[in-house]
């Protein structure tokens, strides 16, 4: 796959522009699932054969290969599916174009008939046809007085609303077929839901079935899903139409496996590239990728599907690999067959860095420093220069402030308040390993002025919010659905819920001496109850197992598990915060948005970063290093033909509006004018505002998060029209720009026009101006005779570029 | 705590002939500046407020302070020359501006040991710092963002400390942190908060080499505005961060450790005074001064009783004699401290002392009879501190101490005192306003009266309670009712005799059992919400008093007096009581009239006016059906805007009786057509005899129906009142009519409601088919001869309707 090193860039742009007929050779096939066990005589899977070649292209030969069974006594084979004869094993082969593979096969009581179930046979069919969903009988009061619970939480309770509700006039066991259940949803009675399925067809049959069978309960000893497998899980597609099956299988907890695939839900995430039939078949449209998800009880699984141009010929051009940050996105961007772009000018790369890091813009000196700079590696040292500035500190107090909502109200003093805020810039700017304070926050105990880590439970006093934040802010994770019923898009079941808010219900609070102040403690009492069933949950983390918190704060034992390498998100989802500050976007964006059905752009790329960053002892600088040092961080944002579409494989730089807090900085910093917020001192930058309530009219316009919620979503970054008209009319430039008088000082040192534009742009931009700016912006200064006018005009008129306005 | 009272103007006291443009009502003090002064000198203060022209004199809660001169500056300010005395004690003194008409509210002034000096802008800066000697106090003020940097000399080894008196000065709520720096802007020691000084703070340091160093003071979260005061003592003193132990038996001569001074810790010799006193405090002192806040230490009747360490678990409990006070110090993480007595059986009330006292200890105090249960624990009843009540046997006990957060330290120290239950009362007088010190103190003018509500609390004590009031001016009378058991609130009205001199004093309130022979504490306590802000208006400093502040003022322009009422207040009636109003020449402003107290069951108007230049006005007081029926006291306040301010005085106590109706009445209802008339009729049933004829009407008719009132008599038992209905009267069921009854008794009215009733106006009813025969067979019914008519309720009527109809259908086949 990788390309000749003579090959330049503009040499694979053209490479790219032309396409040619396919010459790629078959290496490989593969069957799925890998193996195929089938119980009773009711099991059957349907087998996949998928080719792969040399090219990378993969492509479902499932009709054109030749599937035998080895032996026909145990099964046989009808239209791709394999069904039982009887019991014992055998293999089934396959070939194709000169490749064969075999499969084992093993058949058990095959005579045996299996027993109808309720939750293993019915429920499937409520999720698969929507009966169960918000829209339908699934919404919190049901749908035309019947109610379903949503997605199938609760399948007693739905088993007790079919056969006992209106005395069971839902069910009819004399004549099943009658049943209000199978008339509606098979549309032979008007149902606003429509026609679900069909008299005779599988479903219809067996929820006939189980009426049959007296519409019994479970009993409750049966089986469980454990889990669902995908097939198949990987897979790049040659031009638009080509076609792809997928197969779901499900484990159970007696051992047994069944294909489940026509009781799926099938979604795409893209479905302009690819698009997936109700019955699992996917067909390609665009060039693009796409993530194939497919639900079964309460678990979603994902394929990863990338849509290539037909027969596209593609060659990597040679990039250079600083880290393996490079390595993992080249890796992904050779995959899609994307030619990255250029790494970017000194120029870009002084403005973008000292945005990033630090928040304010490069002087002129460092400017010009920067530029004069002959050393190979001066980018790493601008790096090291600045991260080791108290500046950079100060970004990601910012950063955290919002995320545990440091902000002042009627409950939360202002003393509060600055107090936590100090504390996170203390542990911020010693540099205490992220593991260690988020322990701290997380398990703190005492005064809220005492210890101000215990302003994360001033803030939000509600157990099940507690629970949101912490595993939203440090774990990623939305479990918000979860409260109400299991997570649709997302493996998050109410019992994990609550068994994570088991961890947040001893906290107790109390006054003491100050009236601002609270006292949070270990209660050591309280517990939560699962609203169905009203049982008491164990404390269970999030994604992990049951927790021992006898006779221990259970906040402590949770923050321990939490900010350690047990718990598999900490470190990615830090990882993804931190990147996500450097690229405008996360490798899961939103950052605070980790779910199944919202894969990681480059989950390589993320786990890698995670395990770094664990490595690091949890030391951020060093993953930021290695970004900021790395050429995708560097890259130009300028796109080329075939990265230009994308906008998540960080194939190019992205264009990302500056953060109000740093923008304004940024104006004060060029305009030589002060701030005063309340507070603070005379002349404080933005980012150093310790209360979120504290805001002004330049900051609530340019999107400063409110910290009223701990949502990603809260610092606003899209560019809309107040913003415009702001700059162009507001106090924030015109005024800045009489009242810093940063021309007239300049024309008192007896500057030429010139060198005064030069500042201005070099301030401002980072650059000096094109030749063709120059001459027409000199032209104008020549023609005025207020020399100070004219430049004070120009200087407005660069703060009110898009390229100020922007981190480039 | 004897007040002192400053007389040097009493000479004006017996100038009379007061016109009414002197009149002025009652002063307002807002500030006290500057905020304190240095003991054993004499300094000039200002008195900023409203109505101060007139001042007479300073009523200080505490000793130690006596005012050599008064000196009017404008209506509403005057500079008093104050001497300290040299002993005087260090710390708070609660002041009142006693003026010829009035008692002003209380402020706050502080006494200190070091000369006292100003601070002097610019000092914002670190690089500008004011240069102080060491040993000063510091008077100054933190405005917005402001910080205040001051420069201080020291020698290697020499002690610097530094500690800010701020929200304790009650002017407003102003958070200091203090920090003492070296030349390198390293922090060598800083306080924001500390248990023993709330939200005031101090820092000290032992100076590791000759030089300078730099004290900061500013607001903890950089406010600050120009009413932020503060004293800052920088000296040599000591200044330890706890006492151990932290509290004696009364009388007792003992030495106490000083815990947390930079330099070490030390001890100290103290003499305890004998009765027990809620205030006292020691002082850290030794050769570099005297600490400028003194530790709060209790006082106890039983001998100290100290923990020794191993102590943390049960078999290693120090064993104590009971009754004693425990001592200990809970020394480090996770410490818990036991002991082990043998009770002796009664009941007591436990209290451990420890954040009250300014310890940083949030105690969880357990009580357990040994080898088997808790008898009792308890974390916050007391405050952070811990308090439970227990009833002790005679058997062996296990008391156990330690931190709410499993914390400790040095200066975690505690003390657990048994208090045998003994009953007691305590008196109060309810706010007016919220945060208010309106009507806090009583300011009666000469030959006039005063009238406030007292509420008596009873703690573990029944029955009969009197009210005793001590050290009143002379001249003065408190008139009160016996507070008979179960009654909790009460109208007092002071009274000061014409002759009385104008003047002022501290009283003492007592409520002591009727019953001399029964023990009983007693307490008066009022207080001064000085600072409040936010959370939800959270009090920040109070000045607690346990005296009441009386005074003889200038004669009032008016006077009130209530005719009392001969005739009684009957449960669910009412009385109109007579206020008469007596003017002095020349006053003809409006006189608002308000309740002082009602008593339960009772409801007034909230207010009446007497108008101007009239002297009559009558004040509605009714009574509910659960209004107690006995006689009791109470009083009207009136109050009148006069050309100096609102002048206040009350009538005098005067008496009502609550007594069951006279006459009770049993309504029926009655349902007529519109256009026609009805009856209703009234049984009437007399408790109490009344004089001559009783008058009784219904009142709240629907439009356009009538009936006339009725008079009855001791002996009527029944009155019909006939409902006129007009056609045009409103269709529907009208309830709430009441009726309504005066009699007379003494010559007075009495008010009563007997009850509701309620009349069904109903469209007029199709023609009726008349059946001839039943009506033909009512008739022929033997009518008794001379039996009066009886008359049928409307269930009857209805009956025999329903009757009628029948028959006349039974009777329609036949035809």
């Amino acid at each position: 796959m990788n390309s000749n090193s003579m090959f330049t860039f503009g040499a694979s742009l053209l490479m790219l522009a032309g396409s040619f007929v396919s010459a790629n050779t078959l290496t490989n096939i593969a069957v799925f699932p890998p193996e195929v066990n089938i119980q009773t005589n009711r099991g059957m899977q349907r087998v996949l054969v998928q080719a792969s070649f040399d090219d990378g292209i993969t492509e479902d030969v499932t009709s054109k290969a030749k599937i035998t069974i080895s032996d026909p006594k145990v099964a046989k084979l009808e239209n791709g599916i394999v069904r039982p004869v009887s019991d014992g094993k055998c293999t089934i082969d396959v070939s194709y174009e000169g490749k064969t593979t075999k499969i084992p096969l093993d058949v058990k009581q095959a005579q045996a008939d299996r027993p109808i179930s309720f939750k293993l046979d019915v429920m499937p069919i409520f999720m698969r046809t929507g009966c169960n969903q918000g829209g339908c009988h699934g919404a919190a009061r049901g749908k035309d007085g019947f109610r379903l619970s949503l997605f199938g939480f609760d399948p007693d309770g739905d088993h007790y609303r079919l056969t006992r509700e209106l005395n069971g006039r839902r069910i009819n066991l004399a004549i099943p077929e009658e049943s209000l259940l199978v008339e509606k949803g098979a549309g032979k009675v008007p149902h606003t839901g429509g026609q679900k399925f069909a008299v005779g067809d599988q479903y219809f049959n067996e929820i006939i079935r189980w009426l049959d069978a007296g519409a019994p309960v479970d009993s409750a000893s049966i089986a469980t899903p454990l889990s669902i497998d995908v097939y198949p899980n990987k897979v790049v597609m040659n031009g638009k139409g080509s076609t792809q099956q997928i197969v779901v299988r499900a484990k159970y907890s007696d051992g047994s496996e069944r294909d489940v695939t026509s009781l799926s839900l099938f979604m795409s995430n893209n479905d302009s590239s690819a698009k997936i039939s109700p019955d699992g078949l996917v067909t390609a449209g665009d060039r693009g990728e796409a993530f194939i998800m497919a639900r079964f009880h309460t678990f979603t699984v994902g394929s990863q599907f990338i849509v290539l141009p037909k027969d596209l010929k593609f060659n990597f051009p040679q990039s250079q690999e600083k880290n393996y940050i490079d390595t993992l996105v080249n890796a992904k961007l050779k995959n899609l067959r994307i030619t990255p772009s250029e790494v970017c000018s000194d120029e870009a790369f002084l403005r973008r860095v000292y945005v990033d890091l630090n928040g304010i813009l490069p002087t002129v000196e460092e400017f010009q420093k920067f530029m004069a700079n002959k050393a190979p590696n001066k980018r790493e040292q601008l790096v090291e220069e600045l991260l080791a500035k108290k500046e950079f500190a100060e970004m990601w107090v910012l950063k955290w402030a919002e995320l545990l909502q440091i902000r002042s109200s009627n409950d939360v003093s202002y003393k509060s308040t600055l107090l936590y805020y100090n504390w996170l810039q203390d542990r911020i700017a010693r540099n205490v390993p992220f593991n260690q304070w988020v322990q701290e926050l997380l398990g703190a105990s005492g005064g809220t002025f005492k210890n101000p880590a215990t302003n994360y439970y001033q803030n939000e006093r509600d157990i099940l919010k507690v629970t949101e934040n912490v595993a939203q802010v440090f774990m990623g994770m939305r479990i918000q659905c979860a409260q109400c019923h299991n997570h649709p898009f997302d493996r998050w079941t109410m019992d994990d819920y609550y068994g994570f808010a088991a961890f947040f219900c001893q906290i107790g609070r109390k006054g003491t001496d100050d009236p601002r102040e609270l006292t949070v403690f270990n209660s050591g009492n309280g517990e939560v109850r699962h609203p169905v069933g009203n049982r008491v949950m164990a404390p269970k983390f999030l994604g992990g197992s049951t927790a021992d918190v006898a006779g221990k704060d259970r906040r402590q034992v949770m923050a321990n598990w939490l900010a350690s390498p047990e718990n598999p998100y900490f470190a990615t989802n830090l990882s993804n915060i931190v990147w996500a500050h450097f690229f405008g976007i996360g490798i899961i964006n939103e950052v605070d948005d980790v779910r199944v059905s919202n894969p990681a752009s480059n989950q390589e790329l993320l786990n890698e970063m995670g395990k770094k960053f664990t490595e690091y002892n949890y030391d951020f600088k060093k993953l930021v290093r290695d970004i900021c040092n790395s050429n995708t961080y560097q890259r130009s944002t300028k796109a080329n033909e075939s990265n230009d579409s994308d906008l998540k494989n960080f194939s190019h730089a992205y264009i990302r509006r500056i953060k109000a807090e740093t923008f304004l900085d940024c104006i004060s910093q060029v305009t030589e004018t002060k701030n005063k917020f309340p507070g603070l001192p005379l002349g404080a930058r933005a980012v150093q505002i310790a209360d979120g309530q504290v805001s002004n009219y330049f900051l609530t316009t340019f999107g400063r998060a409110t910290r009223e919620s701990v949502c990603s979503c809260e610092v606003k970054l899209e560019p809309t029209l107040s913003q415009s008209l702001h700059l162009l009319n507001g106090d924030a430039t015109t005024q800045r720009i009489n009242q810093g008088n940063l021309v007239g000082r300049l024309l008192k040192e007896k500057k030429a026009p010139e060198e005064i534009l030069n500042e201005i742009y070099i301030r401002c931009l980072s650059r000096l101006p094109s030749a063709d700016e120059k001459k027409k912006v000199l032209a104008l200064v020549t023609a005025e005779t207020d020399k100070k006018r004219a430049l004070d005009d120009a200087f407005w008129a660069v703060l009110n570029t898009r390229e100020f306005m922007f981190n480039h | 705590m004897n007040n002192s009272i400053s007389r040097f103007l009493l000479a004006f006291v017996g100038f009379a002939g007061i016109t009414l443009s002197l009149t002025a009502a009652s002063p307002n003090l807002g500030s006290v500046l500057p905020r304190g002064a240095q003991r054993g000198t004499e300094v000039e203060v200002t008195f900023t407020g409203a109505r101060l022209e007139d001042a007479k004199e300073l009523l200080f809660y505490k000793k130690g302070i006596e005012t050599t001169k008064l000196t009017p500056v404008n209506a509403n300010q005057f500079k008093a020359t104050l001497k300290v005395e040299p002993n005087a004690d260090l710390g708070e003194y609660g002041v009142r501006v006693r003026t010829a008409t009035g008692i002003s509210e209380l402020r706050t002034f502080y006494v200190g040991a070091l000369p006292v000096i100003q601070e002097k802008e610019p000092n914002s800066e670190f690089s500008t710092p004011q240069k102080i000697d060491m040993n000063v106090t510091v008077h100054g003020v933190v405005s917005n963002e402001d910080a205040d940097y001051f420069l201080v000399e020291a020698k290697k080894g020499q002690r610097i400390s530094a500690e800010v008196e701020g929200m304790r000065l009650g002017t407003t709520v102003f958070d200091p942190f203090v920090a003492i720096i070296n030349m390198k802007r390293f922090e060598l020691n800083s306080r924001d908060d500390a248990p023993m000084t709330l939200q005031d703070c101090f820092a000290s340091i032992v100076a590791p080499e000759d030089g300078t160093y730099v004290i900061l003071v500013r607001e903890s979260a950089y406010g600050g505005n120009g009413n932020c005061y503060y004293r800052l003592h920088v000296g040599n003193f000591p200044r330890p961060t706890g006492v151990y132990p932290t509290g004696g038996q009364a009388g007792q001569e003992l030495e106490v450790t000083f815990l947390g001074d930079p330099a070490g810790s030390f001890k100290q010799k103290i003499k305890l005074p004998t009765v027990a006193d809620p205030d006292y405090r020691v002082f850290a002192q030794d050769a570099g001064g005297i600490c400028p806040s003194g530790i709060k230490f209790s006082i106890s009747n039983h001998p100290n009783a100290f923990e020794v360490e191993p102590n943390d678990t049960p078999a290693t409990a120090n064993a104590v004699a009971f009754p004693a006070a425990f001592n200990g110090v809970i020394e480090k993480v996770g410490d818990v401290d036991c002991f082990k007595f043998h009770g002796v059986k009664g009941a007591f009330d436990v209290r451990c002392i420890a954040r009250k006292q300014g310890s940083p200890l949030d105690p969880i105090m357990t009580l357990s009879l040994a080898g088997a249960g808790n008898v009792a624990s308890n974390d916050d009843s007391g405050g952070p501190d811990s308090y439970f009540r227990v009833n002790l046997d005679d058997k062996d006990y296990l008391l156990t101490i330690s931190d709410h957060l499993k914390k400790g330290g040095p200066d975690y120290t505690y003390r657990v005192e048994f208090t045998p239950v003994q009953g007691s009362t305590f008196v109060q007088i309810p706010k007016v306003a919220q945060y208010s010190q309106e009507r806090q103190v009583i300011s009666v003018p000469k030959g006039n009266r005063f009238a406030t509500l007292m509420t008596v609390q009873r703690r573990d004590l029944a029955g009969d309670l009197k009210l005793i009031a001590e050290n009143l001016p002379a001249g003065i009378s408190m008139h009160v009712d016996p507070i008979l058991n179960g009654i909790d609130s009460m109208a007092v009205v002071f009274e000061a005799s014409p002759q009385a001199n104008i003047g002022g004093n501290l009283a003492e309130i007592k409520a002591l059992p009727a019953d001399t022979n029964v023990p009983c504490k007693t307490e008066f306590h009022t207080n001064a919400e000085l600072t409040f802000g936010n959370p939800g208006q959270s009090i920040y400093w109070r000045f607690n008093m346990s005296k009441l502040g009386i005074a003889v003022t200038e004669e009032s322009p008016y006077s009130i007096e209530v005719i009392e009422p001969k005739a009684p207040l009957v449960q669910n009636g009412s009385v109109k009581i007579k206020v008469v109003a007596k003017r002095k020449e020349g006053f003809k402003g409006a006189i608002n009239v308000i309740p002082v107290y009602n008593a339960p069951g009772i409801g007034t108007v909230s207010s009446i006016t007497i108008p101007e230049n009239q002297n009559e006005g009558f004040f509605t007081m009714n009574a509910n059906g659960n209004a107690q029926a006995r006689k009791w006291k109470t009083s009207l306040l009136a109050n009148a805007a006069t050309p100096g301010g609102t002048v206040w005085v009350s009538s005098q106590l005067f008496s009502i009786e609550i007594a069951p109706p006279f006459v009770a009445a049993k309504l029926e209802r009655v349902a007529v057509e519109q256009g026609k008339s009805g009856e209703i009729v009234c049984k009437l049933t007399n408790n109490t005899p009344f004089e001559g004829d009783g008058k009784i009407e219904l009142v709240g008719l629907p439009p356009k129906v009538v009936v006339k009132s009725m008079d009855f008599k001791n002996d009527t038992k029944e009155v019909v009142f006939k409902v006129e209905v007009d056609p045009a009267s409103p269709i529907g069921n009208h309830k709430n009519i009441v009726c309504a009854a005066t009699v007379h008794k003494s010559g007075e009215e009495v008010a009563h409601t007997l009850g509701r009733t309620e009349i069904r106006i109903d469209p007029p009813a199709a023609p009726k088919v008349t059946a001839n025969a039943p009506m033909q067979n009512a008739t022929e019914k033997p009518a008794t001869p001379n039996a009066p008519e009886k008359r049928l309720s409307r269930l009857e009527k209805l009956r025999l309707e329903q009757e009628e109809r029948e028959k006349s259908q039974k009777t329609e086949p036949k035809k």
